[in-house]
């Protein structure tokens, strides 16, 4: 690809990504995409740069950006797009930008999270994306939890006046105005709408099937079953989630417990097993005769 | 009986307003006698087999979409229950396992469009026009009458299961307390990893509308103790020797049931379907094509996949359990068993007078008020 062409692919991403509008954002995408196998690395150093100027807003677009890049990098890989399959095979066993962000990511949320007060009003949705990419294992857990210790190492900075993280940047940048301000809490408010209809989203492992085929028994039990996460299985790595954010039993799974137990068994009083004398009519009395 | 004197009207008549309640488990022999009335010519094994086909096909479509388990296994429960009280002969299975999905994903807050759910059903169903779609998701190009014509059918199944659960929107899953118990219990890992598994399995049977949670989960965490003695351990001696502990807590009565408000012969019966549908599945093995390997061979094989055969059958994971192990294993647990409790008979009001046929044809007519309580009578009011 040409050195001209290039430039004018980056600087076309430049104007595309001030635009936070998620049809922007797909717009970009599907580009990003499409010139993968020709130039995507080129691609990539276009978006780093862009990461590293601008304002405080446009670069968690960047990050918004960079989520619907990494889910439809999936999507497409798991799809197998003609585009993709004539690519070489070394490209084969990757999905296109989500190795160059793993690759990249601690520079990326460096940019997107300056230190100091300026970077606090990108903090929450770069969390709220990172655990996002760590549920799903777009990223692996590992990484994701290097760059989440770093992010929270920072908290504790001294020079952190507040642990607020409203946007009260209007102080620390003069060149934000306050129609940027308000532009900026509602388009926040719209992702977070959007990340959290998509909170509950099962990751989809990399397998490469476009479409599960069904039979009568795919029993879970007769999967393979191993000691440690088996990153191919989406319930594996479900169960891995349930099991880092499930409690231990305590009193309020005993009181539930009891609840659901009066439900299955109305004839069973909370304090005994006895049978008294009812009060008002049950549908299922035991016979005692 | 002299409907002249008794001041109960019955069923046929139709009365000003009524009262329905939600019936969240049932026993055994509500289950048989509903199953019965609803089974009609089917066999005991049509039954079954209709029963697995529509439970894999909510997997395939709610794995596909990415529902989490609860959002899978409350659709699974809803199913069943379903067809406790609506013959199978009456309704597509489609219409009824999607209008399920549907339901469940407002249950658990995971919420998807009922078109949504019906494109990624026709994908599912119709893997080589999926195939052939241009858009990025796969996304099948089904006309557009057809299209709505099933939207219309699952929102009319939709509003018929409403009424099955009476509008209670709760379901409590037995899944965190696999792990919650499993740990208290200080079982291994894998151990509750397995039990987790047979959890999701076991919304393949009506065992979770049968027994509460708590139960559920201790059934399968004592089935995965038990199918661990049929393969030598290959895991540490301490962490072999935690996994056969549980086994040998859990089938004997003790504090144990006090602490978790379960009974020991319920586990005994849980494992005994656990198991069955194990024989099942391990019977069938034609029936057990991975959802991981496309069933007709993607029309752009990647170079990925290139060791698949491109025509012909795809290669299905061994099964870990042998048919012949689990009916030895059935075989020793009877062996062994407590003593039956006294069944629960099935009362003086049949429940299927709940619901009955004449409600698909009341659908959309203007019959009077129904009050629709959350749960039994005794019960409800009581913080319930």
């Amino acid at each position: 690809m040409s050195a001209r062409r290039q430039f004018n692919a980056c600087d076309g991403f430049a104007s595309i990504m001030a635009s936070s509008s998620q049809q922007s954002i797909q717009k970009v995408v599907a580009f990003a995409l499409k010139y993968f196998s020709r130039c995507g690395e080129d691609l990539w150093e276009c978006i780093v740069e862009e990461c590293q100027k601008g304002s405080i807003n446009h670069r968690i677009n960047i990050l918004y950006f960079l989520d619907s890049l990494c889910e439809t990098s999936l999507l497409a890989k798991a799809h197998q797009l003609p585009e993709q399959s004539s690519s070489s095979n070394k490209q084969v066993n990757n999905a296109l930008y989500v190795d160059y962000v793993s690759r990249d990511l601690t520079q990326i949320v460096e940019c997107v999270v300056p230190v100091g007060r300026q970077g606090l009003p990108n903090l929450p949705s770069t969390k709220q994306i990172l655990e996002n990419w760590r549920t799903k294992r777009i990223i692996e857990p590992q990484k994701v939890d290097e760059v989440l210790s770093l992010l929270s190492s920072r908290d504790s900075a001294p020079d952190t006046n507040s642990t607020s993280v409203a946007p009260s940047a209007a102080k620390s940048e003069p060149h934000l105005s306050r129609g940027e301000i308000f532009k900026r809490i509602e388009e926040d408010r719209e992702r977070h709408k959007r990340l959290r209809e998509r909170r509950w989203v099962q990751a989809q492992p990399h397998s490469g099937s476009a479409v599960p085929s069904y039979s009568m028994f795919t029993l879970a039990s007769f999967l393979p079953l191993s000691d440690t996460e088996n990153a191919e299985l989406a319930l594996d790595i479900e169960f891995e989630n349930e099991w880092e954010a499930t409690s231990d039993w305590n009193e309020d799974d005993v009181e539930a417990t009891a609840e659901e137990r009066e439900l299955c068994h109305p004839h069973l009083k909370r304090k005994g097993f006895t049978n008294d004398e009812d009060e008002g009519e049950q549908e299922m009395d035991i016979d005692l005769s | 009986m002299d409907s002249g004197h008794s001041r109960v009207p019955s069923p046929s008549q139709l009365p000003a307003s009524f009262s329905k309640y939600h019936h969240p488990y049932f026993t055994s022999a509500e289950v048989q006698h509903l199953s019965e009335k609803q089974r009609g010519k089917l066999s005991a094994t049509q039954e079954e087999k209709a029963r697995q086909q529509a439970c894999g096909f909510i997997e395939a479509v709610g794995s596909k979409i990415g529902f989490p388990r609860k959002t899978l296994a409350t659709a699974q429960n809803l199913y069943h229950r379903f067809h406790l009280f609506f013959p199978r002969k009456d309704f597509n299975y489609h219409d009824v396992t999607l209008a399920a999905l549907y339901v469940s994903t407002k249950m658990h807050d995971t919420l998807k469009k009922p078109r949504e759910i019906l494109m990624v059903s026709y994908a599912v169903r119709f893997p080589e026009l999926a195939a052939k779609s241009k858009s990025v998701g796969g996304e099948v190009d089904m006309d557009p009458p057809t299209a709505e014509n099933d939207r219309q059918r699952l929102l009319a199944v939709e509003r018929l299961i409403l009424e099955t659960i009476c509008f209670n929107f709760t379901s409590k899953m037995p899944f965190s307390y696999v792990i919650k118990i499993g740990r208290k219990l200080k079982a291994s890992k894998k151990l509750i990893k397995c039990a987790w598994r047979l959890t999701i399995d076991s919304h393949r049977t009506l065992v979770p509308i049968m027994y509460p949670p708590n139960t559920v989960a201790l059934g399968c965490l004592y089935t995965a103790s038990l199918l661990t003695t049929l393969e030598p351990p290959p895991s540490p001696l301490v962490e072999a020797q935690l996994d056969s502990r549980v086994a040998t807590i859990l089938k004997e009565k003790g504090d144990w049931e006090r602490t978790y408000l379960a009974e020991a012969e319920d586990l005994e019966e849980i494992a005994h379907v656990l198991i069955d549908l194990l024989i099942q599945a391990a019977q069938n093995p034609s029936a057990n094509t991975s959802p991981r390997t496309p069933a007709s061979p993607s029309p752009h094989p990647s170079p990925r996949n290139q060791h698949l055969s491109p025509v012909g059958t795809p290669q299905p994971p061994p099964i870990p359990y042998k048919a012949d192990q689990l009916i030895r294993l059935k075989i020793m647990m009877r062996q062994n068993e407590h003593p039956l409790r006294p069944q629960q008979p099935l009362g003086s009001a049949d429940p299927s007078e709940l619901y009955n046929g004449n409600d698909i044809a009341m659908l959309g007519r203007n019959q009077g008020t129904v009050r629709f309580l959350f749960g039994p009578p005794g019960i409800v009011g009581q913080g319930v």
